[in-house]
Order: C-alpha cells, then sequence, then structure tokens
C-alpha cells in the first residue's frame, strides 16, 4: 500500500462515516455509538503511524496526493503532510475518539445525525489541513459551517438559534471576502504564468505590488481573525462556545479555533510578506490585547464555560504574538502552543461537560468543595488547571514559554535601534501570563475548595470511560510537556520555512 | 430540404412533438379524460437521451442555415433542459392526472428547445413565446386558490410587455441593420449608434422581464405562489433557464462595452441584493423561492460580464447546478390537501423528525442555493464571480460576492425550522409526493456527482 493512500484514508473515513450514518435506517444508538468510537480510533491509528513516519529532516511535503480535480482552472485535489501541518492532523485525529466517547452518554436525541456530523466536522477540519491547493482549502474552510451549524443548532442549550446563527454569519461574512481575494491573487499571478492554478506551492511566486498585498492580507485576515478569534472580532465565541454541546466546545476550541492561527501561518503571513512586515506592529497589539482582555474578561464570569470560552482568546494571543514575532523560537512556539491549547481546552470543555450532565448548571456560585464530593473529577481539573496556566511540564509552558521568549528575542533589537514597542508589547503578554494563573485558580478555588455545594447531589464520580477519556488528554499533555522535542524536531523545517517566507519580499523590482 | 438532417438534429425537438400528440391523439381516440403523465415522461427522457445522443456523438448541422442549428453547444443545454424535465414532470403526477397539462409542458419544453438552437430572431422569438404562452394556462390550470387567477393574469400581462418590448427591440436592430440574424446584436453591442443602442437596451429588458430581473422582477412572487408546487418548479429552472440561454445566445461572446456595463451589473446586482434581503421576510415557502430565484437571475446576468467562453460556461453550470438543487427541494417538499396552508414556512418545523429523508434533501438544496461548499452552488457561484474579477470588475465582484451573502440567512432559516424547531401543532403536515424519491434522486444523483467531479463538467464546456 502506497503510503499517500494511508493519508487517503484518515482524510476520507469520516467522510465514509458520515454517508454511512446518513444512510443507515434507524437503529439502536448504541450500534451508532459504537461505529462512530470504532472508526475514529481506526482514523487515529492510521494517523499515529503517518506522524510516526514523518520525516522532520526532509522539507516539503510527505504523503502527497495530487491529481486533478478542475483542468481548466489548474485546480487539483492535492494532499499532503507538512510541517505545519503534521501537528494539527495529529491533533484533530486524537481529539475525534474522544470527542466521540464524550458525547455517549450527553447526546440522546438524533444520535444518528449527530455522529454523522461529527465525522462531517472531522472531514472538513481534516481536509482544510491537508489541502495544499487554495480552492480544496477554501471548500474546506468553508464546508466546516456546516456541520457546526447543526451541531451547535441542535444539541446546544437554551439560546441555541442565537448562537448557531451567530456563528455562522460571522465567520461566513470574512470568508466571502476572503473568497473575492482568492480569485484575485489567482488572477494576478496567472498574469506571470499564463496559466491558472491554486496550487500553495505556485502561489507567492512572484511580485505583487504592496497595494494588491495589503487589500488581499486584509481580506484573508478579517476571515483568519474571525475564526481565531482575535479582538475586536471575537464576540461569536463566547455564545458559540456556551450554547453549544460539549462535543461541540471540544470542536471548536481544541481544533476550528486553530484553524484561522493556521491559516495565518500557512497563507496569510507567507503570501503576502511586505504587507505583514508594515502591519506587524498592529497585528502584534492585537494579540496582546486579545491575551490581556480576553484573560480579563474570562476573570469576571460566572459561567464556568464562558470563562473557559474567554481564556481561549487570550492563549491564542500567543499563537499569533509567536506567530508575528517572525523569530524561529517564537514560531515554533506559537505551533506547539496550538497543539496544547487545543489538549488543554479541549479537556477542560470536556470535564465542564461532565459536571454539567450531573448537575445541569454551568453557574459558578452553585458549585463548591468539589474536591470532596468528586475527589477524581477535582484532580483531574487540577490537573488540566494547571496545564492551561502553563506550569512546567506541561504543555502549556513549553508554548506559552517558547512564543514569549520569541517575541522579546524580535523585540530586543528593535528596542535597541529606538523602538520600544515591540518590548512594552511582550512585557504586557507576560502579565497575561499572570491574569491568566489568576482566573483559572481562582475558578478551581471556586469550584473544588470551600464550602461543600453542588446540586442535584448525591453526585457520582467518574466511571470508568470519563477516566479513560481524561487520561488520555492528561497523558498528551505532559508528553507534549516532557518531551517536545520530537514535535519540535518535525515543524523546525517548516518554520524555518516560513520565517524565511515572511522575511522575503515580492514587492516588484524597481524599474528595470 | 435535406431531410436526414432536419430529422436529426431536431430529433429532441421531434420526439416532443410526438409526445404532445401523442397524449393528444389518445385521449380523442379513447374519447374519455386519459392520464398525460406516463406518455409526457417517456417523451420527454426519450428527447433528454436524445438530446445528449447527439451532444456525445458530437453532431453539428443546420436544417435551417441561418435560423436554426444543432452543435454542441446547443445540445448539451438542450440535454440539461430536458433532463431537469424528467422530475418536474414526476412530481407533476400528484396535482395534475389531465392531458391539457401535460401538453402544455411539452410544448414549453419545445419553445426552450427552439431558443436554445436558435440563430436568429425570428427563431429566438418563436421559441420564446412558445415557451412562455403554455406556463400562463400552467400556473392557472391548479387553480389552487383565488389568488391562482390573479398571478396567472399578472404574469400574462408582464409576460405580454416583455413580448412587445423584444418585438420593439428586435424592430429597431432591423432597422439599424436590415438583417434578422442574432450577430445583429453582437454588432450593435460593438458600435454606439443610437438606435442600435436603443434596441439592444430594449432586447435587454425584455429578458431581464422575463428573467425576473430588479426592477422587472414584481410578477415572480404572485406567480410563483399562485400556481402549484411543480409549475412553480418549472418556472423557477426550466423558463429561467430558457430566458438565460436565450440572453447567451443573443449575447454571444461579444464583449459588453461600457454604457451597457451599467446597465448589466448594476440591475443584476440589485436584484441580488433585493432578492435576498426580501426573500428574508416572507412566510410563504415559494414566494421566498421566487425572491431567491429574483437573485439567481441577478448571478446568472452578472456572469455576461466576462468573456465569450466563461460566461457559456458558467452559465450552462449554474442553470445545471441551481436546477438540479431546486427542483430536488420542490420534489422532496411534502403536499397537501390544503395548499396554502402546506406552503408556509411554519409547515417545515420540525420536517426531520417526521421525514428525515425529505429534509435533508431540501437542506441539501438550500446550502447549494446559498452557495455554501462543496455543493455544486458554491462551484457555480465561484464561476460567475470568477469570471466578473478576471474581466476587471473588481469592485462588481466584490458587491456580488457581499450580496450573495446577505442571502446565506434565509437559506438557513429553512434548516433552523426543518431541523431545530418544534413542530407547530395548527401546521399542515402533508404527505411526501408519490413520486417523491425517484424525482429527488434523479436530481440528488448528478449533483452528488457534479460536486464530486465538478472538472468533468467544467472542462467540457
Amino acid at each position: 500500500m502506497a503510503e499517500s493512500t494511508v493519508l487517503n484514508l484518515v482524510l476520507w473515513l469520516p467522510a465514509l462515516g458520515m454517508v454511512a450514518l446518513l444512510l443507515a435506517p434507524q437503529g439502536s444508538d448504541r450500534a451508532v455509538r459504537g461505529f462512530a468510537f470504532v472508526l475514529m480510533l481506526v482514523q487515529l491509528v492510521l494517523a499515529a503511524w503517518l506522524y510516526q513516519r514523518f520525516d522532520g529532516s526532509v522539507p516539503g511535503l510527505q504523503f502527497e496526493t495530487r491529481l486533478p480535480w478542475i483542468r481548466d482552472w489548474g485546480v487539483h485535489y492535492h494532499v499532503g503532510l507538512d510541517g505545519l501541518n503534521v501537528l494539527l492532523v495529529a491533533l484533530t485525529a486524537f481529539l475525534g475518539p474522544l470527542v466521540v466517547a464524550g458525547a455517549f452518554s450527553a447526546v440522546q436525541k438524533n444520535v444518528k445525525l449527530f455522529f454523522a456530523m461529527v465525522f462531517f466536522i472531522q472531514f472538513a477540519m481534516l481536509g482544510t489541513f491537508l489541502a495544499q491547493d487554495l480552492f480544496l482549502f477554501y471548500v474546506f474552510w468553508e464546508a466546516m459551517l456546516i456541520p457546526m451549524f447543526l451541531i451547535i443548532g441542535l444539541w446546544g442549550g437554551e439560546r441555541r438559534i442565537y448562537a448557531t446563527l451567530k456563528f455562522v454569519l460571522y465567520t461566513a461574512f470574512g470568508s466571502i471576502l476572503m473568497l473575492a481575494a482568492v480569485i484575485y491573487l489567482v488572477y494576478s499571478e496567472s498574469q506571470y504564468t499564463g496559466a491558472l492554478s491554486f496550487a500553495f506551492s505556485e502561489l507567492g511566486r512572484h511580485p505583487l505590488s504592496f497595494g494588491a498585498q495589503s487589500w488581499m492580507l486584509a481580506a484573508f485576515a478579517l476571515s483568519f481573525a474571525i475564526k481565531v478569534p482575535m479582538v475586536p472580532l471575537h464576540t461569536w465565541l463566547p455564545d458559540a462556545h456556551v450554547e453549544a454541546p460539549t462535543a461541540g466546545s471540544v470542536i471548536l476550541a481544541g481544533v476550528l479555533l486553530k484553524m484561522g492561527t493556521y491559516g495565518f501561518m500557512k497563507l496569510g503571513f507567507p503570501l503576502f510578506p511586505d504587507a505583514t512586515r508594515a502591519f506587524t506592529p498592529a497585528l502584534m497589539t492585537l494579540s496582546v490585547v486579545s491575551i490581556v482582555y480576553g484573560a480579563c474578561l474570562a476573570l469576571v464570569q460566572t459561567d464556568i464555560k464562558k470563562i473557559i470560552a474567554y481564556s481561549s482568546i487570550s492563549h491564542l494571543g500567543y499563537v499569533m504574538l509567536g506567530l508575528v514575532s517572525l523569530d524561529l523560537m517564537g514560531i515554533q512556539g506559537a505551533i506547539v502552543q496550538m497543539v496544547s491549547h487545543g489538549l488543554v481546552a479541549g479537556g477542560l470543555f470536556t470535564m465542564v461537560g461532565m459536571i454539567y450532565e450531573r448537575c445541569h448548571t454551568r453557574d459558578l456560585a452553585a458549585y463548591g468543595g468539589l474536591a470532596k464530593l468528586l475527589p477524581v473529577y477535582s484532580v483531574f481539573f487540577m490537573i488540566l488547571t494547571l496545564a492551561s496556566i502553563g506550569l512546567p511540564t506541561t504543555s502549556g509552558f513549553t508554548g506559552e514559554f517558547m512564543a514569549l521568549l520569541g517575541a522579546f528575542n524580535a523585540a530586543w533589537p528593535q528596542y535597541q535601534a529606538g523602538n520600544s514597542l515591540p518590548l512594552v508589547l511582550a512585557v504586557t503578554a507576560v502579565a497575561g501570563v499572570v491574569l491568566g494563573a489568576l482566573y483559572m485558580l481562582w475558578l478551581a478555588q471556586r469550584m473544588l475548595f470551600g464550602a461543600v455545594k453542588a446540586p442535584h447531589q448525591p453526585l457520582t464520580d467518574l466511571v470508568a470511560r470519563e477516566k479513560a477519556i481524561l487520561v488520555a488528554f492528561v497523558v498528551a499533555i505532559f508528553a507534549l510537556g516532557l518531551f517536545p522535542q520530537g514535535p519540535l524536531e518535525k515543524t523546525e523545517l517548516a518554520a524555518r520555512d516560513y520565517q524565511q517566507r515572511v522575511l522575503g519580499t515580492r514587492l516588484p523590482e524597481a524599474a528595470p | 430540404m435535406n431531410w436526414s438532417l432536419i430529422l436529426t438534429s431536431m430529433l429532441p425537438e421531434h420526439l416532443l412533438l410526438v409526445g404532445m400528440l401523442a397524449i393528444l391523439g389518445l385521449e380523442i381516440r379513447s374519447g374519455r379524460p386519459r392520464d398525460g403523465f406516463g406518455p409526457a415522461v417517456l417523451f420527454v427522457a426519450a428527447a433528454a437521451a436524445a438530446a445528449l445522443w447527439l451532444y456525445a456523438s458530437g453532431h453539428a448541422g443546420a436544417p435551417f442555415p441561418g435560423h436554426f442549428s444543432a452543435g454542441p453547444a446547443a445540445t448539451l443545454p438542450k440535454a440539461v433542459l430536458l433532463a431537469l424535465g424528467v422530475p418536474v414532470l414526476l412530481i407533476s403526477r400528484d396535482d395534475f392526472t389531465e392531458t391539457p397539462y401535460y401538453t402544455l409542458m411539452l410544448a414549453s419544453l419545445y419553445g426552450a428547445c427552439l431558443v436554445i438552437s436558435s440563430d436568429s430572431f425570428p427563431t429566438l422569438f418563436l421559441g420564446l413565446e412558445i415557451m412562455s404562452l403554455p406556463v400562463y394556462a400552467l400556473v392557472l390550470l391548479g387553480l389552487l386558490r383565488a389568488q391562482s387567477a390573479e398571478a396567472a393574469l399578472k404574469y400574462l400581462v408582464l409576460g405580454g410587455a416583455a413580448t412587445a418590448t423584444l418585438l420593439l427591440g428586435i424592430s429597431f436592430l432591423y432597422g439599424w441593420s436590415g438583417s434578422m440574424d442574432l450577430a445583429v446584436f453582437a454588432a450593435a453591442l460593438a458600435g454606439s449608434d443610437p438606435l442600435a443602442m436603443a434596441g439592444v437596451a430594449l432586447v435587454t429588458a425584455a429578458l431581464f422581464l422575463k428573467a425576473a430581473v430588479v426592477p422587472f422582477h414584481a410578477w415572480a412572487p404572485d406567480a410563483y405562489e399562485g400556481a402549484s408546487a411543480p409549475v412553480t418548479a418549472y418556472m423557477a429552472t426550466i423558463i429561467k433557464a430558457g430566458v438565460l440561454l436565450a440572453a447567451l445566445r443573443v449575447f454571444g461572446s461579444a464583449p459588453v462595452v461600457p454604457p451597457l456595463v451599467g446597465l448589466l451589473a448594476i440591475l443584476p446586482l440589485v436584484s441580488m441584493a433585493w432578492g435576498n434581503l426580501a426573500a428574508i421576510r416572507q412566510t410563504s415557502f415559494r414566494r421566498m423561492i421566487a425572491y431567491s430565484s429574483i437573485a439567481h437571475a441577478g448571478y446568472l446576468f452578472y456572469a455576461l460580464l466576462g468573456d465569450g467562453a466563461g460566461r457559456w460556461e458558467a452559465i450552462v453550470f449554474y442553470l445545471l447546478a441551481y436546477g438540479l438543487m431546486n427542483v430536488l427541494a420542490f420534489a422532496a417538499l411534502p403536499r397537501g390537501a390544503d395548499d396554502e396552508r402546506q406552503d408556509r414556512l411554519d409547515a417545515l418545523k420540525g420536517l426531520y423528525q417526521r421525514r428525515p429523508f425529505a429534509a435533508i434533501m431540501i437542506a441539501l438544496a438550500m446550502l447549494s442555493l446559498a452557495g455554501l461548499p462543496p455543493l455544486p452552488g458554491f462551484a457555480a457561484k465561484f464561476l460567475v464571480f470568477k469570471n466578473v474579477l478576471a474581466a476587471g470588475y473588481t469592485g462588481y465582484a466584490v458587491a456580488g460576492l457581499v450580496a450573495s451573502y446577505l442571502g446565506l440567512y434565509f437559506y438557513l432559516r429553512v434548516i433552523q425550522y426543518m431541523f431545530m424547531s418544534e413542530p407547530e401543532p395548527a401546521a399542515a403536515r402533508g404527505s411526501p409526493r408519490r413520486y417523491a424519491v425517484a424525482a429527488s434522486l434523479l436530481c440528488l444523483v448528478p449533483a452528488v456527482l457534479l460536486m464530486l467531479f465538478p472538472g468533468w463538467l467544467i472542462d467540457r464546456l
């Protein structure tokens, strides 16, 4: 079996799962759950094999498939693994079975449709990461809206309709302008080659005026920044997160938000390097504002899910900060932070879902002293809290520390040259770490310690299935925190390539 | 006269004609009302197959040189239109058994085929009229409610106005050039003679009227709402396609130059925005589809801003994707005894719980009409805006994309009603049409193929 077949299997298994579930007659929910879980496990095993076989010392794409899809437009079905997406693909495949297992008891109505939609979004997310062709990328990127619309709208909380429409209309607005930029970009490149091509490797080779770069970067950035989300485009996130069912929140926080940062890393910044460098101060400022403002918002929430939702805004601010620092350490930190946030926020949302299933409220004031009522739950919650803060040995530390270090590395020469803004921003970002510790520890303190209170007592502690899910999260978090060397080696070449491209120029040369 | 050429080149038309005569003849011969459904489906399917065969064999012939020709550029759209006719006929069975309905349907399809093959203004005019005249009667035929008569009359009067405008435009062009050839239109576009320009503007306005482009759209919501569901499906897809293919015939590959760019960009743009916005306020499904089709007429005419090859590719692909998905929605839609209550959007609430298949089909149709990938409606919309951008109209392309974004909400609302709302106790339930599954699959299977392999069609266009 050719190795690229495995990659295609990883991508298409969820699509097959979706079609199978939609076509299957109404059957027992147990069978549907079992089928979904087994398929996700198979996908995880295949993805793990790919990850293991991925060679970080080889530049460019691996396990590549390239077939003509629409010849006239130069569109190809082109997928492959590179250093930028290998970790995110692994993360998506890793979260798959956990999301499915986490929804076993939480989802009781329309079970078949639910898992079909989980497969659909898994397919779309993997496709977005793996696509190496702009048209294909856009198709997957936009297709993600459909399953998420249904997941939030069908299985969500009380204000689910409002939340899901807000989510879709918000994100779709960004992508419609991106579509204009995509077509414009492809046409402006085709003036040099004479043929249309959507291949990532073809785009970005030819000169592009600063004005065109700026407009297109703005259009791409609007779409990506909404997905990240960056302040001030974050207002859809709390609603979507709070109203989404647990599985939806885990997918949103775990993978979907990374679409935005991945988009910046893979397309937005490298395609328009001159505009990116010109806007770096603004982008950096917005990143730091996201870090601090997100943390401040998290601090004052009374809804557990909202706290974690706002913490996501803050944590993804570090990713953006690392990416725009253009320092190798910062870029690699950003990549690790993406994965780390996926694991930590995914785990925390899963845990909020578990307590919600027992007590049917997310109001923080209703809880207290859970350490006595649910000791096992509390241990896991504490571990995830510490990982979220970025305690050394957890993945959160590696990512945040490297991203901040990168920001300082980039800021210091500029400070010596008389520009103190980057340094001020980097120092402010460190303040975000303190705020992060504050809101998470305060959350843990109010929930786990103090006077014992919780609705719907007596509560049963975690069952074996739930323990297994959380053990998987915790093991992954420590693995990434203690042994970051492996992932870093796999991404180093790609991070260097990104750095080179953004530091390069695409401006048309001065008059010949 | 080359009889063998007339026989082969016009085979789809002949089959429709024979079908019409067979349906009428059978009834006359038996002396009692007969069911025209079977023969109609048979002959339309045969005509579609004939058109496809002509296309596949690369047939190119002009049985009436200068008036009627059937090259690949005509046989392919003919095959598309006739193939769309089959599911439309299938879903008609519940509402109509009498022969006039099927005779009129076949006549209208015959007119559409003439339009597609026309090389001269007389043929084009004949085709458009043969296509539209039966529909005035079709709207009335169901007579579902008192408004049906009003709707049919409005449609008739405005259709008559369109005919008059078209004739006036044609006579201006004839007066300018002394020729009835369609190429006159392209020549008039290139020049700046006031008489020729007036002719071009009048012909375009007539096409806008027939395709329901703002500000000539007011008839559409009433006609769509007043007609029965299969007739609405027919008007929204095949009639619209016929008019657009007529536009494609007259514009040919002539570039659109400045004074006309305004007309061909602004009105369709307003059409997109207004159609999409007005659809949000509708409570009737068919009225909503009417406004949706007004917006889609806007996208389709937008494609004319591009160059010759691009507009041909965009319009044919768009018509197929749009037609399949629109008919799919109507095929899956439950049918009720009380049409007015059944047509309310509220009746869709909770549909997924009652009829998951129908709900999923309608959802796919709505997502495709909204232009969300991976459904074929996305590739269609992409083609249109790609052409507008490639022609250098960046501002119009961005404005059009934003206008298309306005339509997202009302399509999603249909899905919201079907999947996320509880059924209203007083709302009509309805039951599936007799051939709902067959008609849905006839639309769904090609649509899925189009979604997975859009290149197959695009590379051939």
